[in-house]
């Protein structure tokens, strides 16, 4: 029973030109950088001068070193190199002795450079052979490689001294000269500056009998150093133009040296330099250069290592070869006709977590068969773009998403960041919230306030908004579970306030289906959250027209370890699911489809995420399109996107800054609508003043010190983006088509399959980081023994919770409660009946005063409240790690324990309080099963009590708790102080997830055994622990 | 912790003791073993009347589901209930997920009920005389009504007819053949039948479990068995199974059935530790070690010759 859900009629969509592009839009279309004047959107017609170059594809990390001392030059140098850098670059050389300098530096295999030479070249030149001969021997020649960094000018000074020819023969893979390439300069005037020093080079040998080919000079002696600017998009177009040109003309490829500039006092330098190392990095540099800092270097190498490692940025040589925009200005900067450039092929692959096969360059015949090419932006099917003129005349959105504690603190904060340049608000609710629980109700313990701000009434939420005018701010919520009592205090609020609720913008999340599979803030069964998910449709299409009524979210899927095929599949059939929802509700398709909107995380695999946002669009408009819907607006997808949290170490937290502006950098060239960027301590803990600084930082630097903003999908056409795009595309039609068989996401979610898909590749991911397939700097790599201290942000939530108590006491105490009780009355009805609006009687209930928890214990009552099942797929740890050695170690951990305590050491694994993030407990539970453990798993939700008493009857060694949501430091000593009531402290309690250093002190005085951070290696977890227990038991 | 410890544990029902005290028995340790044979054997003194009831069903049938619901009626109506859930999947390689109580919500947040999921000892389908140990435990401990979850294969189901009153099996109907589906032999061992997850197709249930009830008619048992549609996931027809358990319990006790089976029940596992013990104790006796490994290195011994070479080495004096 196979039905196509996709309108795949090519027909269907109408091919964009140039020209029909210019008809949608009447205002400004062209933009100027340097002396260019440019459209803000190129097509496949204007690709007449695609160029590719031809033999880079991996950079050289340098790091530059001023020479003071030598002992300190050498430290300085091994300092760099264990940190990740492969060349080393000397400046100011002058009488120091290379031999104390390169101490235990094995030059054979690092390129060592030298700038600003103060002395004569000779005696380096020298001192490096004499080294290189005691060290290597006579072949030491085909093994020292690096530049002489000598401008034109100086060349002048060292010609006396040694010839060129002489140093050829000695040093034949030293390079001699170096270029500056001036930006100021045209790419002509360029050229005949390296013409002119060719023929200086020539004369000054002409006294040798040997003359030296303009040949040798091009291929063998010069390297360039460029110094980037902030304009992405034209410096990676420079960087194409002048190694494409110098490719044509010499018939060689250029080596250039991108030099990066940091300054060492400010954090947010870190987003400029990654934006220029990206631009540099695209463009086809050969070299980054960083200058050697003590106090930041490490940082700055770090970054480096962050994009060469974690975000895929070199697998491709030219990955944007084909883009219409970037070719575009290329050509306009060349301004030469080109020459086809034979590129010999080669066959490897690198295959990507999705199983997609990345080849090492593309090029026009890799798109022969890619049906998509020809659709633009504005129109359907929204490739490109959902607006025709996207960011160059409406920005996206910097909407941050943000909420902690009650709703005064709050309301501080947001009136803060609205004034600091934010454009709209998100809030987070804490976990009680969105699970309908009022702040009094026993359950809650621990949770209050945490990770989000405590909404009781509608009086908190009148204090959230407090001098925030509703009518102009976006609001967007993330709520799914408790929907009903927050959009009814939202709605009552503006109205108390005399804002018409027709006003209101923003968004609601309301996507309850994804919760059923990786977050767990659920309430109601998905039936019966369907219907409330219809009568919200129904409202807000009827009064709220602005509003967006829904935010389907694969966001939560990347988190939980979805690749990106299947966060884009199953996201696109939970909006499916919606849409038919709203159909069944009795709405037509134009009726609500246009206030549909998405929310994907971004993750570190930049192209992949970028073709991502743009295959969604596209997937989208194919869905939609058998609705028939009148009003193209339906077949527009539009998204917002948040950084991945995942992605984020608490290891080096800074390193996060990089990370999540690659991320933000890959969501804005995907087209995304609005944009949360994390903050760097969002591994850790909520973002202080200062982190959250940073992470708007990072958004308003791409939008204001760019040039990223004028253009429409630059990336566009780009062979490579192109073919990952359809890849995705196909891949996910495939997962879609098979949810669509077995009757579609809620009959899918019933039988749990799309929940064991996500957890089964989650699994698989960290099972690469664990054996370091996948590299993570500062986890598996390059690890860092120093701690970096950072100010976290502390709620206490006992305080917090009294202060919601006390407020639910005088609210009880003042309101009429036969009011409430006939509104709550009338709102229980109308669950029970299928007439009547859910939401709008609960609108009543909230105006007199019913809190949260009595509304959403309403619809309990005739809903029930939704309990989780929990399916775990064992073996898929053991299949992948089977022949790791660690893991085989483990093992047998395992059996010599049973020989000593008569039975497998038997772990209990839970989370605690409201918190559903059940991820890393999963991971953590199949891979200990396989490695040999007894694994108990208890159901989600559970209070201290009841973890205890599983602990007993079971018989545990161990409790693993995993915290995600900060309550850790009231429900783990809870724990242990019921465990010792029942005389059993001899359970060892552990704990992980989320959990800020500073408290690790304050835990293990409560009796924490140990504490695994986030990004913990699973193996290196268990050893420690099976070496605990094996020390108890001996 | 001493015996005594133990013992008043069990009987004020502490659920740390407990808990510890079924470990005790779990354990591979000789010493444990020795502790566990004598608390054991005290335990069987304290022992009070209880209803055991085994569930039994293919993996992800629904047994914890279906528990979850039955336990939580019995909680309503006071009775203290243990459940004992023995983890089908594991073997001697590696540990094992022990996922039941996520499917027990309800009760195992009740101060009522005491549920223990084990790791299987790598018998087949996991039950083995732990479980009855750990049900002698239980009723000494003042349990009501102890269920037992186990998988269904092979000889498990005689294993757990062998230690229980009342024997439910759960089964799902599949596409085509269900009289097929389910195995010869389970309809004899079986009191109760339970076609579960009606709720997902509740005709097609009812026609089958009216098929079925018809083609049982014809097999001569002294209470017939009954067949019921049921959804654990929702609670459906679960009343109604309750009374139905309590109906057959009455009749076989009115028959002296449960007695009966409990003294034959406990016939079969003297046989049955006799053997493993013995065939254990000769397994790892240094004089017999030329006889077993004369055995398995040559092909042509006779098994018999082998044993009777044994048994004239171990009972030389009754031989005589
Ligand atoms: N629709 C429906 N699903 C059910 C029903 N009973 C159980 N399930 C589902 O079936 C799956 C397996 O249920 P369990 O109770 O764990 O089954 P089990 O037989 O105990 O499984 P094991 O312990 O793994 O052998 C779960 O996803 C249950 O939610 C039912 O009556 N109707
Ligand atoms: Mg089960």
């Amino acid at each position: 029973m196979k039905k196509n859900i996709f309108l795949e009629k090519s027909s269907l969509f109408r091919k964009q030109s140039k020209k029909d592009w210019n008809k949608l839009n009447k205002t400004q279309k062209y933009f100027q950088i340097e002396d260019g004047k440019f459209d803000c959107i190129y097509f496949k017609d204007e690709r007449k001068y695609s160029n590719t170059y031809c033999n880079n594809q991996n950079w050289e990390i340098c790091v530059e070193i001023d020479l003071k001392t030598n002992k300190k030059a050498n430290k300085d140098a091994l300092n760099a190199l264990k940190n990740g850098a492969n060349s080393i670059c000397f400046l100011n050389f002058n009488n120091h002795n290379l031999n104390i300098i390169l101490d235990q530096i094995q030059f054979d295999i690092l390129k060592i450079n030298f700038k600003n030479i103060k002395t004569s070249l000779a005696k380096i030149v020298n001192q490096l052979i004499e080294i290189a001969v005691s060290r290597y021997g006579k072949n030491y020649k085909t093994k020292i490689q690096g530049f002489f960094h000598i401008s034109h000018e100086d060349y002048k000074k060292f010609k006396d001294i040694i010839s060129i020819i002489n140093l050829q023969e000695k040093l034949p893979n030293y390079r001699l000269l170096n270029l500056e390439i001036n930006k100021n300069n045209s790419m002509k005037e360029q050229f005949n500056n390296i013409e002119a020093i060719f023929q200086l080079m020539r004369n000054e040998n002409y006294n040798s009998n040997f003359i030296i080919s303009k040949d040798t000079i091009a291929k063998q002696l010069i390297t360039f150093s460029y110094t980037l600017s902030n304009q992405f998009l034209y410096e990676i177009s420079t960087l194409r133009a002048f190694r494409i040109a110098y490719e044509k003309k010499y018939k060689c490829t250029p080596i250039i040296n991108c030099s990066i500039n940091y300054n060492t006092s400010d954090d947010n330098s870190l987003i400029e330099t990654c934006v220029k190392s990206i631009a540099a990095i695209l463009g086809g540099t050969d070299m980054i250069t960083i200058k050697y800092n003590e106090k930041n270097i490490q940082l700055y190498l770090m970054q480096q290592l962050i994009l060469k490692y974690e975000s895929n940025l070199h697998k491709v040589t030219d990955p944007l070869h084909g883009s219409y925009f970037i070719e575009y200005l290329t050509y306009h900067i060349n301004n030469t006709k080109q020459n086809k450039i034979k590129i010999k092929k080669k066959n490897n692959f690198w295959q990507t977590f999705e199983g997609i096969n990345i080849k090492s360059r593309y090029t026009k015949s890799t798109n022969k068969n890619i049906q998509h090419l020809n659709y633009g932006a504005g129109e359907p099917p929204f490739l490109r773009g959902p607006y025709s003129t996207m960011y160059s005349q409406k920005k996206w959105t910097i909407r941050q998403y943000s909420g902690f504690s009650t709703a005064e603190e709050s309301n501080k904060f947001y009136k803060k960041n609205l004034k600091a340049g934010q454009t709209g608000l998100s809030i987070a609710f804490d976990l009680p919230t969105h699970r309908g629980y009022d702040s009094d109700n026993e359950r809650v313990f621990g949770d209050v306030g945490k990770a989000g701000v405590a909404i009781d009434s509608i009086q908190d939420m009148e204090t959230l908004f407090n001098g925030i005018d509703l009518s102009k701010t976006s609001v967007s919520m993330t709520m799914n579970g408790a929907i009903i009592p927050i959009m009814a205090f939202y709605i009552a609020t503006a109205e108390k306030k005399g804002i018409k609720k027709e006003q209101l913008t923003g968004t609601i999340q309301n996507d309850i289906l994804k919760e059923f599979m990786v977050r767990n803030t659920y309430i109601y069964p998905p039936a019966a959250s369907m219907r409330i998910v219809r009568d919200i449709f129904k409202y807000t299409s009827q009064y709220m027209p602005k509003f967006n009524n829904i935010s389907v979210s694969g966001y939560h899927m990347l988190e939980a370890g979805a690749s990106a095929d299947i966060e884009l599949a199953y996201t696109l059939c939970d909006g499916l699911e919606y849409v038919r929802n709203g159909i069944q509700a009795g709405l037509k398709i134009d009726e609500f489809a246009p206030r549909l909107s998405f929310f994907w995380g971004v993750g570190m695999n930049f192209f992949m995420e970028i073709a991502k946002i743009r295959a969604a669009r596209f997937l989208w408009s194919q869905m939609i399109a058998p609705f028939h819907p009148k009003n193209p607006k339906s077949l527009m997808l539009r998204s917002h996107c948040q950084t991945s949290g995942w992605s984020l170490t608490k290891q080096n937290p800074k390193n996060n800054i990089t990370r999540t502006t690659i991320e933000a950098l890959a969501a804005v060239m995907g087209g995304t609508q609005s944009l949360h960027t994390n903050a760097l301590d969002e591994a850790i803990a909520l973002p202080t003043n200062y982190t959250a600084k940073i992470a708007r930082d990072t958004q308003l630097f791409l939008q204001n010190n760019t040039d990223i903003c004028h253009a429409v999908d630059p990336f566009g056409g780009s062979y490579f983006i192109e073919k990952l795009t359809d890849e995705l595309i196909h891949k996910a039609k495939k997962h879609i088509t098979e949810i669509e068989n077995m009757g579609g996401m809620v009959k899918a979610i019933e039988q749990g399959i799309p929940k064991l898909r996500i957890e089964t590749s989650a699994i698989k991911r960290q099972t690469k980081i664990d054996s370091s397939e996948n590299l993570i700097i500062g986890l598996n790599c390059f690890q860092n023994k120093e701690k970096t201290k950072i100010k976290i942000l502390e709620i206490d939530n006992k305080k917090v919770q009294n202060n919601q108590i006390k407020k639910l006491t005088t609210i009880k105490k003042n309101r009429d409660n036969t009011l409430i009780k006939k509104a709550l009355k009338n709102l229980q009805t109308a669950c029970s009946n299928q007439d009547g609006n859910i939401l709008e009687l609960a609108i009543v209930a909230a105006k007199a005063q019913a809190t949260l928890g009595e509304i959403s214990n309403t619809l309990e009552k005739v809903f029930e409240r939704y309990k989780a099942k929990t399916i775990i797929n064992s073996g898929v740890y053991a299949m992948e790690k089977k022949n790791d050695k660690n893991f085989i170690t483990a093992q047998k951990l395992t059996d010599e324990f049973k020989l000593i305590n008569g039975r497998r050491p038997r772990i209990l694994t839970t989370k605690i309080g409201q918190d559903g993030h059940d991820r890393g407990i999963k991971i953590i539970a199949t891979s200990f099963a396989d490695i040999g453990f007894d694994v108990d798993i208890a159901p989600l939700f559970q209070t201290p009590k009841e973890i205890v008493k599983q602990a007993l009857e079971n018989d545990v060694h161990i409790i693993g708790i995993s915290s995600l949501a900060g309550g850790h430091k009231t429900l783990i000593p809870e724990i242990i102080n019921l465990l010792k009531e029942n005389n059993r402290n001899d359970i060892i309690v552990i704990a992980g997830g989320i959990i800020p250093e500073l408290d690790y002190k304050y835990l293990k005085n409560k009796g924490v055994n140990k504490i695994f951070g986030s990004g913990t290696i699973v193996l290196d977890a268990a050893v420690e622990i099976l070496n605990e227990l094996l020390l108890k038991w001996k | 912790m001493e015996i005594k410890d133990y013992l008043e544990g069990i009987q004020k029902c502490d659920r740390a003791i407990l808990g510890k005290s079924i470990t005790l028995t779990e354990s591979s340790l000789k010493k444990d073993k020795i502790k566990a044979e004598k608390l054991l054997s005290k335990c069987i003194h304290l022992k009070q009347k209880s209803l055991r009831i085994g569930v039994s069903g293919t993996p992800g049938v629904g047994k914890s589901t279906f528990i979850e619901s039955l336990g939580r009626k019995l909680i309503k109506e006071n009775y203290k209930i243990a459940v004992l859930a023995i983890d089908p999947s594991s073997n001697l390689s590696k540990g094992s997920i022990l996922g039941d109580k996520t499917r027990m919500e309800h009760l195992v947040n009740s101060d009522l009920a005491f549920i223990r999921p084990s790791p299987n000892s790598g018998t087949l389908g996991g039950v083995s005389k732990n479980t009855k140990d750990a049900i002698t435990i239980c009723e000494a401990a003042g349990f009501d009504i102890i269920i037992i979850e186990t998988v269904g294969v092979g000889q498990a189901e005689t294993l757990v007819k062998s230690m229980t009153d009342i024997l439910i099996y759960l089964t799902l109907i599949q596409n085509g053949d269900e009289l097929q589906f389910i195995k010869k032999g389970i309809l004899e061992l079986c009191d109760i039948i339970l076609i579960n997850k009606c709720d997902q197709n509740h005709k097609k249930s009812k026609q089958v479990a009216v098929s079925l009830q018809n083609s049982l008619t014809y097999t001569q048992q002294k209470i017939k068995q009954s067949i019921l549609v049921c959804s654990a996931l929702n609670g459906f027809n679960i009343t109604n199974i309750w009374e139905q358990i309590k109906t057959i319990e009455k009749q076989k006790n009115k028959q002296g059935i449960i007695k009966k089976n409990r003294i034959q029940q406990n016939i079969f596992w003297f046989k049955k530790i006799l053997k493993d013990e013995l065939y254990d104790l000769i397994k790892t006796n240094p004089k017999f070690k030329d006889v077993i490994d004369n055995f398995k290195n040559k092909p042509n011994t006779n098994p018999r010759t082998a044993v009777s070479k044994i048994i004239k080495k171990t009972f030389k004096e009754d031989l005589k």
